[in-house]
């Protein structure tokens, strides 16, 4: 049983609403997605004390929607004229259906974690794993491997880090154990018990022991070169066990070929002494293991008592952070944050669908469909409110992932995103010259190409809360003024956009094909009067058609999902 | 009144106390409105030129790779550990350099040479990282640069330039960025000196651009009124701060062949030299802080002569832009600071190359109220161990800190609401700031 050494708010929280008690009994549970959303939205109206507003979301708005968040791009013209001519009222969930059988979708998520998980890495050298890492993930996705199974996966990973992708957690932090049970912590949990390495945590309840037997899980992972290589540009590195070598001394280096076989907490007055040697102990069911307790074993405890389902921060963690992806809001906002002193927005209707995604058995492709068959998802959405009081009873503007964006520019250009074209980063106004990242030492490997250029000026940590990330000087610069995009919207160059002003010849028409392919959607009345106007005061058609792609592009609605 | 008022702004700028116009604005106010008559936004008019020329700004020159202590500034031409490299005398009696810094020698006078700088960090990504921020990277933070910190503390938000430039190198090291401060403080980054900075020329004519502005406000505009005011809101104030950029004259600045060709030869040739030159352009422009990095430091074979060689790249640029900075009147503040991530071993080894040592190595800094003319620190006749004045990394940053008037014990918030000082512990070493 998860017995709590304190009482936590989610924990007060689930004596309060009944927990897992409160669910009608087993004949009569439905937990269809379908069914899950209608409690949800009818728990969320309550509690919230708002109407589920709004209009519906039109047929456009909804397919941009859900093609970038399960597939990371917009739809072509082509698609959104078939999606709206079906008739078949089902034709929403069918769509969500069929984009999770797209292989794309488990690119477009497995981008999303690396991301989440690369950000926060404290040694460039984890950029090697940043493709098997990629591809770890998109299998895990598009087989739908449970999440517990996922995370478990990588608590324990060992092996060469270009071979098993799971290890990118551990190569991300070198295998530091404080840093890398700090992210355990934070991604799976929502914890971030890490505040509390060097004092006890300024907010919440955890203390500096705990925190140091947490990370008296971790003592013998170790990372080295993997020698055995031939390929010198192809450099790797291993993730280990070491149960059997004492390091000859303690060098004043991040050096972990050989580090303790137990961990031991720094005394902060003679940080150069041993420490205080610390016993692994989980903190939040104080279960713990012996020293001298093996690297697996120690690894495979705690992912099973981390991923525990009586553990609520390891579902509320996930759920609270897809919900808050897919709608634009989460219930605790930064997602990673959830406590034990913080409070939801909306708590119970968190619990419902918290508990709904355990008895799933800990189902991703349940969990979008569920949060896609929401009034919340289905409807129109509203601008995000800067401060007090989040406005969260509806779907608020995301702005997209470098990845959704660079797709979505690849999508309405019409150009294949795995050329060698490239739109902006390091333009060098020739264009197409293939970058060879910074080439020394392996860095960059999986991190070249134009994808990777554009990804590092677009990209951010998806974990930062979304109201706080704004757009830079030099993404802008690069929308404006990149040379490879300018030649990707010269009419002169692109025969492409010729014939599409020849099979137009009409402005409205004209304008309305372009907010199709750049928008993903049809222009207002007046928004075409306004175009068409500004085509007639330019006087040459294929002029004023470049200044029209490079302000959609441009546009504040190009760069975001609502 | 208005003298008053002036010397009020210049006591607060020089203690430190006011750190960006808005927070002087806010200090000021009251003394303003007692003072009475003249209308606040004349005042702030009449001020604003001076307190912009007031403003510090930093030059940072990154000796990418760590360089090596015994070929540029703490010589041990008598003990095994030096090497062939041989000692010269400087413009300041009893201070010794490298042979293969003749024009940096020169200059000794402007210079405060730290040649006990340590730290622990061996590897180049976590040194550099704690080199550019003072702080070890770790997970759950991202500690920004110093030169966002300046930015965010120094810069001119409303300022057609960038606040904090960076050039050359390979633009991708540890550390530089905005980090916890946002991206509005990461450095625009430029590869090549020789060339404008990318994506900064306009690909059609000025008029079509400015034509395409205001279709885009317009267009926006039916997507703020159906669904996101804010996104709108915030969309265009980065588009017109981008914008103001590309449009502004002063884009020029970033154009080295500008400069009468007497000057250009003063620096000399290189990227190195032409990354110098265009610093000084910039500081002298109202950027708040310039980063030119010099590649090639890592000497693992051969030190002496690729020192040799890198040095030969360095000394003239280095040396032409302390000159320039004092005839032009802005050394004094003008804070320059040369360094790397860490210094090279005493013992050469086996390839005739010296390889990372974190535990004793140097740092020049000049301008800027900077006590020069003298060295601080020495280490044992082999270089092994820092003897006396052991400076660490936090005691470098709390110093650089209060050269620039920025307050180091500022708090910036994590993503988790985190309070961080700008630098967590050290101490100013008051021999530098005399």
């Amino acid at each position: 049983m998860f017995a709590h050494q304190r009482p936590t708010a989610l924990a007060v929280l689930l004596l309060i609403s009944g927990g897992l008690s409160s669910l009608p009994a087993e004949s009569t549970y439905d937990g269809s997605p379908e069914a899950v959303a209608q409690r949800i939205d009818a728990e969320l109206a309550r509690e919230m004390q708002v109407k589920t507003g709004g209009p519906v979301a039109a047929d456009a708005t909804l397919l941009r929607r859900v093609s970038l968040d399960l597939v990371g791009r917009i739809p072509t013209p082509e698609s959104l004229a078939r999606f709206a001519l079906n008739t078949d009222p089902a034709k929403r969930g069918k769509l969500v259906d069929r984009l999770l059988d797209d292989p794309a979708y488990g690119e477009n998520w497995a981008r999303y974690w690396r991301d989440a998980i690369l950000y926060r890495r404290t040694d460039e050298k984890a950029l090697i794993s940043n493709q098997s890492l990629t591809n770890y993930l998109q299998e895990a996705f598009n087989e739908n491997f449970a999440w517990n199974d996922i995370a478990s996966a990588f608590i324990t990973a060992d092996g060469d880090v270009r071979e098993n992708g799971a290890t990118g957690l551990i190569m991300a932090q070198m295998g530091q154990p404080e840093e890398t049970v700090g992210e355990v912590s934070r991604l799976f949990m929502g914890i971030q018990i890490q505040c509390a390495q060097c004092h006890d945590h300024p907010t919440d309840q955890w203390t500096r022991e705990q925190f140091h037997e947490l990370a008296a899980f971790f003592p013998r992972v170790a990372v080295r070169p993997n020698r055995n290589m031939t390929d010198k540009q192809n450099r790797s590195f291993i993730v280990f066990a070491n149960d059997w070598r004492q390091p000859r001394r303690r060098k004043p280096n991040n050096n972990r070929r050989f580090p303790d076989l137990e961990h031991s907490m720094p005394d902060l007055e003679d940080p150069l002494a041993a420490g205080t040697r610390m016993r692994p102990v989980f903190f939040l069911n104080a279960a713990s293991l012996d020293y001298g307790t093996p690297d697996a074993e120690r690894r495979e405890t705690l992912a099973q008592w981390i991923t525990d389902e009586t553990n609520p921060w390891f579902s509320t963690a996930i759920v609270n952070r897809i919900w808050s992806e897919l709608v634009g809001r989460g219930f605790y906002e930064p997602v990673d944050d959830l406590g034990p002193d913080r409070d939801a927005v909306a708590p119970q209707t968190l619990e419902i669908l918290r508990s709904a995604f355990v008895s799933s058995g800990h189902d991703l492709k349940w969990l979008l469909r569920t949060i896609m068959a929401t009034q919340i998802y289905q409807r129109d959405s509203q601008t995000r409110a800067p401060t007090g009081k989040p406005t969260f009873a509806h779907f608020t503007p995301q702005r997209l992932r470098a990845d959704q964006l660079f797709d979505a520019l690849s999508v309405a250009l019409n150009v294949d995103p795995s050329s060698q074209q490239k739109f902006s980063g390091r333009a060098t106004g020739k264009g197409g010259t293939g970058k060879r990242g910074n080439g020394k030492g392996g860095n960059g490997r999986g991190m070249r190409g134009p994808r990777a250029a554009f990804n590092k000026n677009f990209g951010y940590d998806p974990s930062d809360p979304r109201g706080e990330i704004t757009d830079s000087i030099p993404q802008a610069l690069s929308l404006m003024n990149s040379p490879i995009i300018n030649n990707l919207i010269s009419v002169r160059r692109r025969p492409e956009l010729r014939e599409l002003l020849f099979q137009h010849p009409q402005n409205g028409d004209l304008v309305y094909e372009l907010y199709l392919r750049f928008l993903s959607r049809e222009p207002t009345t007046a928004e075409e009067n306004q175009a068409v106007r500004y085509i007639q005061k330019v006087g040459n058609r294929a002029e004023a058609c470049e200044d029209l792609i490079w302000v959609l592009i441009s546009s504040t609605e190009f760069r975001h999902k609502s | 009144m208005f003298t008053s008022l002036y010397r009020q702004t210049d006591i607060q700028l020089r203690r430190g106390h006011v750190s960006d116009r808005r927070e002087f604005l806010r200090t000021i106010s009251a003394a303003s409105l007692a003072a009475g008559t003249l209308s606040w936004t004349d005042l702030m008019a009449a001020q604003q030129t001076s307190l912009r020329r007031r403003g510090k700004s930093c030059i940072l020159l990154w000796m990418n790779g760590g360089p090596s202590q015994f070929e540029t500034f703490s010589p041990k031409p008598g003990h095994a550990n030096g090497g062939e490299t041989k000692a010269i005398p400087t413009a300041v009696s009893g201070i010794e350099i490298s042979e293969y810094l003749p024009e940096t020698a020169k200059m000794a006078n402007e210079m405060c040479i730290l040649r006990s700088m340590t730290s622990k960090e061996g590897s180049h990504p976590r040194a550099t990282f704690l080199l550019h921020t003072g702080y070890l990277p770790t997970a759950s933070v991202r500690h920004p640069s110093l030169g966002s910190v300046a930015s965010q503390q120094l810069g001119d938000t409303a300022a057609d330039l960038p606040s904090y430039v960076r050039i050359g190198g390979n633009n991708r090291n540890a550390g530089g960025g905005g980090g916890l401060l946002g991206v509005q403080h990461d450095p625009l980054n430029i590869r090549n000196p020789h060339r404008a900075p990318d994506n900064s020329s306009l690909t059609v004519a000025k008029s079509r651009f400015q034509r395409r502005l205001g279709l885009l406000g317009k267009v926006d505009r039916h997507y703020a009124a159906a669904v996101g005011k804010n996104e709108v809101t915030n969309h265009e104030k980065i588009y017109e701060q981008a914008s103001r950029m590309v449009l502004s004259p002063r884009m020029s600045v970033f154009d080295i062949d500008e400069e009468p060709v007497k000057i250009r030869e003063a620096y000399g040739e290189g990227d190195f030299a032409a990354g110098c030159l265009m610093a000084r352009r910039l500081v002298e422009a109202g950027v708040t802080f310039v980063e030119v990095s010099m590649n090639g430091w890592d000497t693992h074979q051969d030190n002496t002569g690729l020192s040799q060689e890198l040095c030969g790249q360095m000394d003239r640029p280095y040396a032409q832009l302390l000159t320039d900075l004092r005839q032009r009147g802005r050394l004094d503040d003008t804070l320059v600071i040369w360094m790397g991530e860490f210094g090279r071993t005493p013992r050469i080894n086996g390839r005739g190359g010296r390889d990372h040592y974190p535990r004793a190595f140097n740092a020049v800094v000049a301008g800027c109220g900077v006590q020069s003319g003298q060295t601080v620190g020495a280490t044992d006749p082999g270089g092994v161990e820092v003897t006396e004045r052991p400076v660490t990394v936090q005691d470098l940053f709390q110093t650089i800190c209060y050269l620039l008037e920025i307050d180091s014990d500022k708090e910036n918030l994590s993503s988790i609401g985190r309070p961080i000082r700008v630098v967590d512990g050290g101490e100013v070493v008051t021999e530098i700031v005399g």
